[in-house]
């Protein structure tokens, strides 16, 4: 049996990296008592994966995980049991018993949903400025940073929808993402490249991804927690 | 005033080194403290966070109800630059508050070649560099750890030092500045009670002056209300120290990234280069019960997949058998491993090996310091190349195949044939494994040897010693690195000797080294513990623009009758032993390990507090000790 776990990754924890990420939940699951299931060999460890990795620097609101459990174990004491060892700004905020013939979470991945929010200033007006033009072109080819180098890349069939809103705090930018077999769009280089066009440098800003999507059975994006199986 | 770093946090390398926010770490209300401390480690968060000092004083501060402490680290270059032109000082991890803001500023001297990065974090952090200049509304800049037993370069940046063990210590420091903050008491008011503490030292109430050859001729409190001489704080019984079982867990891996668990201080072995092993006597342990029940809360508190077994040296706890059985039993159901450091080879039996390897196979590291047999004489390192031998051929019929083995080179009287003898120990060392049938042994034999550079530290015998100058450094990892070249399973490492040199002046140095350090500060030198920014053109500038020697510090052999820099302090270890300990070494004579009778170190007379030597108490039956 696994746990499809929904977590918040809080703002005060936004710089921590996948593989950090990765260790704190083997700790806290290790610190919850809860009846995990181990690896076996010289090097135990949880098999716990996630369904997509979060970019340093981006909040996540609905993140994604499943860990695999002994059978038995209940959501609600479960979610209990972690949020008691979690750090403040790390929450399970539900969970969903599935059990094994339920593909991975990883497989299902289709897109992300993102919150952009640029703090007022003269960069962000410019920013919002460019939006529409940004968004009505047909392609645009940046450089993906990536381990074996930096790679031209078409970013613009990657976004599917986007849209942008006035805020007090400055303006609020919406964006619905999704992935390819060759890769994921990272809402930092969309925002660059948002900037490159309205020749402004980049504002002062925080992303929150707020969703992680997959595809229903009528091909439809949907919140990866929402998706049934079969 | 916290302050707003998210945009500092965008641009730079390993961002988790400056959020705080871990798993356990201790966030009070610092505006409701009646008296703050900032911690500070001057090195980076990974190295910190490594470090067990800060781990056991962070949370013996933070349990008194009426005190607040935050954690400081050194900011990586890129972090330190954003801070330097954005203008915003240097700040704790916990509240994000200015290192001027809290009223004790505290640093833990782990190591000489970090001693900049105290001067660069009380000048990120907006508090004078130099203590003569600190105003009252500053924090009171502390130092201790070990290098705080030679405070003397330092006495011109900190206010006062803590000597020895610190659990009880920074308490009653922390008391006597919370007393003054709620008096009213003058900044010179204040550390003139803080004098009055065992074990403080505020070195503005000394005077230095020198003889014409530039040795030391005195050194001598202002009245006779300033003690003569500061004796070393000694926490006796272990089982009620406090243990930090609930430590703040680091997200981003640190260098030891595993529970530390002390189960005992001090080292009987008394080798003859070994700082520690002097500054930390008397040895005292923990009893198993008491760390079995620490490792179980240490566990649950912080979901740590390893333990270590921390002392200077493990094998030698008395019951190491039974712990290590015990705790492989108690922990296995959690999956947590147990690693065992710093083992020396002679002790490491087999049953050992075989529980180490029951959960988790970890790498080997072995000491044996020295090439030749006649050079491990003359350091005390009683150790011999059948202990090795015998060791190793147990480590890799169980499974290991990857060792390392650490030396030092430049040790007193070393001579060539015992450089020769390193890559002789690799060839046998390799000889043992081959030796082993090949269904028994596992694929892929790695000798990794390193040798750092000796360098003269207060407090044990060779301390009157020289070391070698760079060239001759040179020429002797030279030869050693060819001896290695036609071994294929064997590697040598060896450190920077101008590291070490420049370390070797700070270790032995008097109050004029103080010079140096902030002249070389001044130059631009940081962080210069890390390989790639120590610049040593700009220390050796540093020395000629004071008008001072690196030879008279680093290469000089100091006289039986000298006044060294730190005779001052007493560390419980007598002149006269270490004094008698350095001519048996040059007659290539050993000591005996303090369990099997007193050596007479010093420390057999304070009464009830070294337990090994139990002979004292028996009037006229040792001669050694009295």
């Amino acid at each position: 049996m696994r746990m499809m776990t929904v977590f918040e990754k809080g703002e005060a924890l936004r710089f921590i990296g996948h593989l950090d990420l990765m260790r704190t939940m083997q700790r806290a699951l290790r610190r919850s008592n809860l009846p995990v299931k181990y690896s076996n060999g010289f090097n135990p460890h949880i098999r716990l994966s996630f369904a997509a990795p979060l970019s340093v620097g981006v909040v996540g609101r609905r993140e994604l995980m499943e860990v695999p459990v002994e059978e038995g174990v209940t959501e609600e004491a479960y979610c209990e049991a972690l949020n008691r060892v979690l750090p403040e700004c790390m929450h399970i905020v539900s969970a969903r018993a599935i059990d094994d013939s339920f593909p991975t979470l990883m497989s299902l991945v289709a897109g992300s949903r993102y919150t952009i929010k640029l703090m007022a200033s003269p960069e962000a007006d410019s920013a919002a400025a460019a939006f529409d033009k940004f968004m009505a072109m047909d392609s645009y080819v940046a450089t993906r940073r990536t381990k074996s180098g930096d790679n031209p890349c078409d970013i613009r069939p990657f976004v599917k929808a986007g849209s942008i809103s006035k805020t007090d705090e400055g303006y609020e930018i919406k964006l619905e993402t999704i992935v390819f077999a060759n890769g994921a769009l990272k809402p930092s280089l969309w925002l660059d490249c948002l900037c490159t066009v309205a020749e402004t440098s980049i504002p002062a800003h925080i992303i929150y991804r707020d969703v992680v999507l997959a595809k229903d059975a009528n091909d439809q994006l949907i919140p990866m927690e929402e998706y049934i199986h079969g | 005033m916290p302050l707003n770093i998210d945009q500092l946090l965008e641009r730079v390398e390993k961002p988790s080194r400056y959020t705080g926010s871990e798993m356990n770490a201790i966030v009070k209300p610092l505006s409701e403290a009646e008296v703050s401390f900032a911690f500070c480690f001057p090195d980076t968060y990974e190295v910190a966070m490594s470090n067990l000092a800060i781990k056991i004083l962070y949370g013996v501060l933070n349990e008194l109800p009426y005190a607040v402490c935050e954690r400081c680290c050194m900011p990586w270059v890129d972090m330190r630059k954003e801070l330097m032109e954005n203008q915003i000082p240097l700040f704790s991890l916990e509240s994000k508050t200015p290192l001027n803001a809290f009223d004790i500023v505290g640093f833990t001297l782990q190591y000489e070649m970090s001693y900049t990065n105290i001067l660069d974090m009380l000048h990120l952090g907006g508090i004078p560099v130099k203590s003569a200049q600190r105003g009252e509304t500053d924090p009171i800049v502390v130092a201790g750890g070990p290098c705080a037993f030679n405070p003397e370069p330092l006495h011109a940046f900190v206010d006062a030092v803590m000597v020895g063990d610190g659990e009880e210590l920074i308490v009653e420091f922390t008391n006597v500045v919370r007393e003054c903050r709620k008096n009213g008491a003058s900044r010179q008011e204040c550390l003139r009670r803080l004098s009055q503490l065992e074990g403080v030292y505020i070195p503005s109430l000394y005077v230095d002056e020198y003889n014409p050859d530039g040795t030391l001729k005195s050194l001598t409190p202002m009245d006779e209300t300033v003690p003569a001489v500061i004796n070393k704080r000694i926490h006796v019984n272990m089982d009620d120290a406090y243990c930090p079982t609930c430590p703040p867990v680091p997200y981003m891996q640190v260098v030891f990234d595993r529970i530390m668990l002390e189960i005992m201080r001090g080292c009987t072995r008394g080798c003859r280069f070994c700082q520690a092993g002097m500054l930390y006597r008397p040895v005292r342990e923990r009893s198993v019960d008491k760390l079995c029940q620490l490792a179980k809360e240490s566990v649950e508190n912080t979901g740590y997949e390893e333990i270590s077994l921390s002392s200077l040296s493990s094998s030698d706890y008395s019951h190491i058998n039974e712990l290590a059985t015990r705790l492989t039993d108690e922990l296995s159901d959690k999956r947590v491993s147990l690693s065992l450091p710093s083992l020396r080879v002679d002790k490491f039996v087999q049953d050992t090996l075989t529980q180490t390897q029951r959960v988790k196979k970890s790498s080997l590291t072995f000491a044996p310091e020295a090439g030749t047999q006649r050079l491990r004489d003359v350091i005390n390192k009683g150790v011999t190349e059948e202990n090795l031998m015998e060791t190793l051929h147990n480590a890799f019929s169980n499974g290991w195949s990857a060792v390392k083995l650490y030396f030092m080179t430049g040790l007193p009287t070393e001579t060539d044939e015992d450089l020769a003898g390193i890559a002789e120990l690799a060839k046998k060392s390799a000889g043992v494994y081959y030796s082993i049938p090949k269904g028994q042994r596992v694929k892929g034999l790695r000798i990794t040897c390193s040798a750092s550079v000796f360098v003269p530290k207060p407090f044990t015998p060779f301390q009157w010693c020289a070391q070698d100058r760079p060239d001759e450094v040179k020429r002797k990892q030279h030869m050693v690195k060819e001896l290695f070249r036609p071994l294929q399973s064997a590697h040598f490492n060896y450190h920077d000797s101008a590291i070490s040199r420049i370390e070797a002046c700070f270790a032995v140095g008097d109050r004029r080294m103080a010079d140096v350090l902030y002249r070389a500060w001044e130059l631009g030198c940081v962080l210069d513990g890390w390989n790639e920014y120590f610049r040593y053109d700009l220390w050796l500038q540093a020395f000629e623009d004071c008008g001072l020697d690196v030879d008279f510090y680093a290469h000089r052999v100091r006289g039986k009758d000298e006044l060294l820099p730190w005779d001052h302090i007493n560390a419980y270890i007598d002149k006269s032993f270490l004094w008698r300990e350095y001519e048996k070494a040059m007659r290539e004579e050993t000591t005996r390990d303090c369990r099997e009778g007193c050596n007479g170190c010093g420390l057999q007379r304070l009464k009830g507090v070294c337990s090994v030597c139990g002979l004292q108490r028996l009037k006229g039956v040792c001669s050694v000790c009295g």
